[in-house]
This record gives structure tokens, sequence and C-alpha cells, in this order.
């Protein structure tokens, strides 16, 4: 057995830029004795990517590293190149983050775990056919068919390639495994599968995990000890139930506040945030029953190389005044193409009723964009829906140029911004979206759908990929958009703790039809329907090893 | 903080408060307090240092800047031609007196040809029609392929598939022999030579352009300009003409040369203007002497390092101008 120990660690970048050398992990001492598991929860930025890289020597040549990282009571830098390929993989291993880029698009997967176990092997899996049955092997310890073997990663869902990168930590039986964001990407009930599965195994054969991720519910439904990072320190160390359910630390409390406990009055319609955007009007805006937006049998279908395939099955919704609506459901559920069609942007099925405002959705090009003047999205990438090469400015008014709003055109920019809670408006005009944070890029990405006064705001995903701080500020923002102005809008999410923090109504989806539709009160306090149940139950809670424990 | 940030301000309450938001009551916001301040400006001025860090970087490359330097030497001799060197020093009728294939010297710097003119008076008229013509054929082939490389990638279906296929039927085109089938077609001259050139070497841009914007049309920023409400002129104007741009200029540089040598091509085949002087012209003249064999090198080196020079400083100045639109190959 082998342990891992940081002792006094500190990584620094050397950077030929102005910015000089780039301290990303400072002084950090953390023990993994053998057996233990240990979760490390940070923002991006906060360097515990870097840290663990360390531990198997993987970093970038740039990086100096200071302190000792022991494997195995060996210090790992004055390991030979060879030394360290030997326990690379077959003492620790890593699962990377995004099993997406991780894997070789061009060869079957099942190739790809016997290529590790034909660098590493320690004389067990000498004979091809060995490797072959080890394989099989541990595709089943995954719970994956012996077919999959074969699949090549496009063929595999993202769960699916989760598992075959555990899979392939497990090949050479090592004594740790790292993860880095194992289920980032994934939605509840795969993330759910994910750790349950990578849990069993730990405990089963005595491995230690070392997991890293930015969501502190889903380390401590695995790890028994948590260590909380920030800007390359640790902030606080202790057990799981300890850290999350009594923080010491401020910021602690903070990162444990950010995903809210569903069924917790305390978050209900209040997102926790250090930065509440400012709700103006004395009387707020609370839904109403004037309908703005409404589908009537909805369907939508693609072809596809196996035939046409519906991705939404005759789906009513309808969208009040000053509502917001959270639709809930898996990804591949249909649900980004249920709000593009509501957008006019996909081809709907015959049959499917659209309309706004009591009227028909329009069908020619100067009508609709006149249409787009009142319902706006917000795509689910904020770094991506900006043109790189264009100012904060110009994003804001691109839309009043293509609509062909001419007069006050800087004050409503501004304005715009200022309603996005981008503050003060004027120092931001002229940076380019690569000088901004994720969550001011998403403000921007809000202040040009703002710009044009929109009565519905269709947002996909809106907090998928910012970090738990940010994502409490953007939903307040959601909230005061509809207290100060009245605003409608229907929110297309995985997470159910989005909805519990913000929304009127939500409607659950799954394989592109509603299941279930109602008040959040009442779905999520007492769903009706067994999906709606099952998502629930996926969710991960603060302490307790509760995904572990209640299987 | 969060106190001075009213929410309110927001565009569904255009007309609260007096006078501009700009000028709101934050003290840190100095430039809000200038009613002058518009957005257009904000923009020019960025735009404006944007050119001044490209100009520091291009200015670093030292190749570039020699490629620069000899551009500028040949423009200027070319526009100064007639300054420097009158006309009539081409008159064959006026240099009788001239010693005919004089070897370079003193007196006759880069040697005289088979009529006794001064060869470093034909390089100097050569130099106006060689580079006009590369320059103006570059810039047609560079619209036409420009313009038809974008409509091949923005618009799907039957249209976008028909202009593929017009791409492709230039492309698989041997270009030297329709080029030189036009210029025998048409009336013989400067401008039959640049549309000959330029209608036979778009289509290779515009497979580039039509690439580049492929990978431009799936950014989300141009799904979210279509939320906003845009039609194909704002998002082919103003997205994506922009961002193939500096590509398009990249390789505009980069065609410069082959045009002139295209053009060299063309006259030295006969195909040219010949009451004009260029530099295929000259090679053409010498290789009708038998210069070459008859030990006359001047005659044949002088307008074919010309040739090489510009065509070089092109490339320099080109390979520059990629590295800066595209910093990965920077380090290479």
């Amino acid at each position: 057995m082998t342990d891992l120990q940081f002792e006094d660690v500190s990584i620094t970048y050397r950077s030929s830029s102005t910015r000089g050398d780039v301290v990303a992990v400072e002084n950090v001492s953390l023990d993994l004795p053998a057996g233990a598991t240990l979760g490390i929860a940070g923002e991006s930025g906060s360097g515990k990517s870097t840290l663990i890289m360390s531990a198997l020597r993987l970093l970038p040549k740039s990086a100096r590293l200071d302190g000792r990282v022991l494997l195995g009571g060996q210090d790992v830098r004055e390991l030979s190149f060879g030394q360290i390929r030997a326990v690379r993989w077959a003492q620790a291993s890593i699962v990377f983050q995004g099993a997406l880029h991780s894997l070789n698009p061009v060869r079957e997967v099942g190739q790809q775990i016997i290529e590790a176990l034909e660098h590493h092997s320690k004389g067990t899996w000498t004979t091809p056919q060995k490797r072959q049955d080890r394989m099989f092997e541990l595709l089943a310890e995954v719970n994956l068919e012996a077919a999959k073997s074969s699949a090549y990663p496009h063929e595999l869902s993202g769960g699916q390639k989760q598992r075959i990168m555990i899979a392939m930590a497990l090949a050479c039986e090592p004594d740790i495994i790292i993860a880095d964001e194992p289920t980032t990407a994934l939605d509840v009930i795969v993330q759910k599968q994910i750790l349950t599965g990578l849990a069993r195994l730990v405990a089963e054969r005595g491995i230690s995990l070392l997991m890293i991720s930015h969501d502190l519910a889903v380390l401590s439904a695995v790890c028994a000890d948590l260590a909380i990072m920030r800007d390359g320190r640790l902030v606080e160390f202790g057990p799981s139930d300890e850290v999350c359910l009594a923080p010491r630390e401020d910021y602690t409390k903070q990162l444990a506040g950010a995903f809210p406990q569903i069924g917790d009055p305390e978050s209900r319609l209040r997102p926790k945030t250090q930065r509440p955007a400012e709700v103006a009007r004395a009387e707020p805006f609370t839904m109403t029953d004037e309908v703005v937006l409404e589908a009537k049998d909805l369907s939508v279908s693609f072809d596809t190389r196996r035939g046409r395939e519906r991705a939404v099955r005759g789906v009513d919704l309808v969208l009040r005044k000053a509502e917001i609506l959270a639709v809930v459901g898996q990804s591949g559920s249909g649900k980004t193409t249920l709000a593009r069609s509501l957008l006019g942007l996909q081809e709907v099925e015959e049959g499917s009723q659209r309309s706004f405002a009591g009227k028909p959705l329009p069908r020619k090009a100067k009508a609709l964009r006149t249409f787009r003047r009142q319902v706006q999205m917000i795509l689910q990438d904020p770094a991506g829906s900006l043109n790189p090469k264009r100012s904060v400015y110009e994003a804001v008014v691109e839309g009043l140029r293509v609509q062909g709003i001419r007069d006050r055109e800087y004050e409503r920019v501004v304005g715009a911004l200022e309603a996005a809670e981008l503050t003060p408006a004027e120092d931001y005009l002229e940076s380019i979206p690569q000088e901004l944070s994720g969550g001011q890029r998403q403000r921007v990405v809000i202040a040009g759908a703002l710009a044009l006064d929109p009565q519905v705001l269709i947002a996909d995903e809106p907090v998928a990929s910012l970090d738990a701080s940010v994502r409490g500020e953007i939903l307040s923002l959601f909230l005061a958009l509809k207290k100060n102005l009245g605003m409608s809008a229907l929110i297309i999410t995985h997470d159910l703790g989005l909805a519990w923090n913000i929304a009127d109504t939500v409607a659950v989806m799954k394989s592109g039809e509603i299941v279930e539709y109602g008040e959040v009160d009442r779905v999520l306090s007492d769903p009706q329907h067994e999906y709606t149940q099952e998502l629930l139950a996926a969710v991960p809670r603060l302490g307790s090893q509760s995904l572990v424990r209640n299987e | 903080m969060s106190a001075d940030t009213p929410a309110e301000a927001g565009p569904g309450s255009p007309s609260n408060g007096p006078g501009p938001r700009g000028s709101g009551p934050r003290g840190a916001a100095p430039r809000g307090a200038n009613p002058a301040v518009d957005g257009a400006k904000l923009v020019r001025e960025r735009r404006l240092n944007n050119a001044k860090k490209n100009w520091a970087l291009f200015r670093s490359d030292v190749p570039a800047l020699i490629g620069a330097v000899v551009l500028l030497f040949f423009v200027v001799i070319a526009v100064a031609a007639p300054l420097i060197a009158p006309a009539t020093m081409l008159d064959v009728t006026k240099q009788l007196d001239v010693p005919r294939y004089a070897p370079p010297s003193l007196d006759h710097p880069l040697g005289t040809d088979d009529l006794g003119r001064e060869m470093w008076v034909r390089i100097l008229w050569g130099a106006r029609v060689s580079i006009l013509v590369g320059v103006a054929a570059t810039v047609m082939s560079m619209v036409i392929g420009t313009i038809m490389g974008l409509a091949a990638g923005h618009f799907t279906g039957l249209f976008g598939g028909i202009i593929m296929r017009l791409i492709d039927f230039f492309i698989v085109l041997p270009s030297l022999l329709l080029a030189i089938v036009l210029s025998s077609v048409l009336e013989r001259g400067v401008f039959t030579i640049v549309v000959a050139i330029g209608l036979t070497s778009w289509a290779s841009t515009a497979r580039i352009v039509r690439s580049q914007t492929l990978s431009v049309e799936s950014r989300l920023y141009i799904e979210r300009a279509r939320i906003l409400g845009a039609g194909h002129r704002h998002i082919l104007f103003r997205h994506l003409l922009p961002a193939v741009m500096p590509l398009v200029l990249a390789n505009t540089t980069l065609t410069v040369g082959g045009a002139i040598i295209a053009e060299s091509t063309l006259s030295f085949l006969g195909l040219g203007d010949t009451s004009k002087e260029s530099w295929g012209t000259i090679l053409k003249n010498s290789m009708d002497v038998s210069a070459a064999t008859s030990g006359y090198w001047w005659y044949v080196l002088t307008p074919g390092i010309a040739i090489l020079l510009v065509v070089l400083a092109f490339t320099m100045v080109g390979r520059a101008f990629e590295a800066i639109i595209n910093p990965a190959l920077r380090s290479r």
C-alpha cells in the first residue's frame, strides 16, 4: 500500500508575460494515507488541478515545485524517468477531467485500455490473451457490456466514456486513484452512477481516492475527508461532515451554500451570494395570469443516420408574464431543441402550435426579426457567444443595430449593462471578452439581450459553466430582472437546485416529453412521477457520503 | 457596494432620472461625465490600439522589415521612373551611339541590351507594369475568391452547392492554359493580363475562405446574432467578413508573387502588351536574341533577380502578417 504526502508544496509557473511568475499553489501540506478518501474543493484558479498533477510529476516544464511530494515515502522529484514511469498507473493513476478529450477518437476504447496494460503491466498480464481478458474484467467492473470494447469514443455517451476512463485508471490495480472533476460534465443521474461505482471500487479494494471538484456536495458524497483550496492556499481541512455542515471559514460557508439543498425553505427563491442583485421596485412584479409565450402539441424531429428521430414530442407549455419557468431534464432529453423551436430557430412538425402574446409565431424573416425583439435567448457557453474580436460595447449594441434602433444608443447600452449588474458599466465598454471572467462574460451576454428590452428571456444552462460563487450572482440577477422589469424567463437546466433557487414553475422533461409540470414547491417537495423522484434522489447532498450510504 | 448599483436603471424604465445614465451617481466614472463620448469613438480607439500593437509586432520581425524596405524601393522607382529616366532613354532610335550588349560597367551599371538600351532603365520601367499587374490581378482574385468563399461557406443547400461546384471547376481548370486563351482572345493590353490572371487564380483563395467561414459559422456568437434577429447581410458583413479578412490579407501578399510570375510568364510567351516594358518582356527579348547561350548573362539575370527580389519581399511581408494573425506560428 502506498501513501501520498504533500509536504509544504509550492508550485510556481514561470511566465514570460508582463504578469511575471504565477504562484499556483502555496505551502500546501496534505496527507492521503493508504485506503483513505480525500476530496479537494475549490473554484477555478484555486490550484487544485496543479497540485494533484504534481503527484505524478505531470506538470509542464514551466512549473517549479518547492517542498516535497512523497509517494510511498519516496520523493517524486528524485525518481528517474524509468522509475516514475513504473509508478504511473501501477501505483497511482488519474481519471482526467473531460473524458471526451482524453480518449483517442480513432481507436476502439477496448484497445485503449489494453494500451495502459501493455505499457505498465507488472509481469501479470504478459500475453495478449491475458490482457484481453483483463480488459473484459475491467469493463464488467464499471458495469459496461463487453461489446462496448469495440466501440469508438464518439459512439458512447458521456457517462460511458467516463466509465471507460475509470476502467483505464483501474487497469493496473493501482494503490491510488486521482480523479480530476470526474463528473462535471454529466447530469445528476449519470453522476450518481459514476460516483457510487467509484466509491464501491474504492471501498472493496482499499484503494485510496484523491478527488477534486468545485462542488462540495459531490465530494462529500464520496470522500471521508475534505480540503478546501482558494488561490493556491489550503483554507480548511477536516472530516467531510464537519467541513460541510459546520464550516469554520467564511469561504467554506460560501462554497457550501452555493448549491442549495432542495426542500430547504431558506434557499427557496433566494440564491445564496455575496453580491445579491438589487430589487429596486417598491412592489416587485410577481407571477401573473397573463400568458406571454405558449406552445401546444409541439413536436420536433431530426433526420439522422438511423432514420427520423423525434427530439420533442407533443409538448404543451405556458409562460406567463413575470414567471420563471425551469425546464429540467437529463442531457439528450430535448430541452435545448424545445427552446430553439420556441424562438423559431428550429423547424417544427405539422400540427405544432407556437404563439406569442396570443398570436401565432411569424414565419417571414422580417416579422421574425420583430418577434425576436420580444423574445431573447442566452446560449449555454458565455465564452463562445461573444465574438472574441469585439468589445463589450459592440457586443451589446449589436442587437440594437440589427433591429434598427438608432436613438440613444449609448444610454441604452450602459443601461442594459447596469441592469445586468456589470457596474460601473463605463469601465467595461472597451474590454474584449478574453479580459473578462466567466461571470462577467455571462453578464455581457445577458445585457446584449436586455438592450432590446425583451419580454421573455430564454436561457440555456446559464450557470453550468460558471464557478459556484458566480452562480449565485447570476441567479439572483435573473430574480431581480423578473421583480424589477416584470420579465418572464424560461430557464433550461439539468440542475434541480437552480429550479428550487429561482423558478416559479418547473417542467420535468424526459425523452422529449414533459412528465411532470407544476409549481416548484409542489413538484420538488412532493414529486408524483417516478422520474422526478429519481432525479431528486440523485442530487448529491452535503455530508455523510450520502450517495454511497443510501445505496 | 451593491447599494449604488441600482438594477432599476434597466432598459425597461428608460426615462427615470435626468440626463444620460453615463453621468450617474458614481464619481468613479470620469468618461461618463463627458456627454461627447459615444460608443463609436470607443470602438475607433480600440481599433487604433490594436493596430499599434500589430505594428510593434511587425517591426520586431527583421525579415519582414527587409521585405518591406525592398518593396518600398521597387514601388518608389516604379512611380518615379519618368523622373529618374525619361522615356526617351527607351527609344531605340536615340541609342545609336551606345554600344550593344555592353557588359555591366561604370558607364552601363547593368549593361545594355541588343538595341543598346540601358538595362537599368528597362528594369525601372518594367517595374511599373509588373508590380501594377501583380497587385491588380491579386486584388481581383482576392475579391472574387472572398465573395465566392463566403457565399459557399455561409449558404447551405442548392445555392451553396452550385457555388462550390463552380469553385471546383476553376480549381481543376489548367490556369495557365485558360490565361493564354483569354489573353489571345481578348484585346492585347495590361488590363487583359490582369483579367486573365485574376480570373484563373481565385479558386484556391475561395477554398481557404470557405473553410474558415465554415469554422466561424459554427461558433455560438453567430447563433447569438441570429437570436438577436440578424439576417444574412449582418452575419456576412459584421461577423464572417472580419473573421476571414486577416486570412485574406495574409494570402494576398503571398499571391502577389505568384501573379507577378504569371505576368512574366504570359509576357515571356509573347501574350502581353508588347508596346510596354515589363520584366517578362525583357526576359522574352533576351530569349529572342539567345542571350543566355551567347554569354549575355546580365540580359537574363537582371530581370530574373528583380522578379525574385519582389516576390521574396512579398512573401516575407506575408509571413509576418500571417504570424500576427495566427500567434501559434510565431515560434516556428
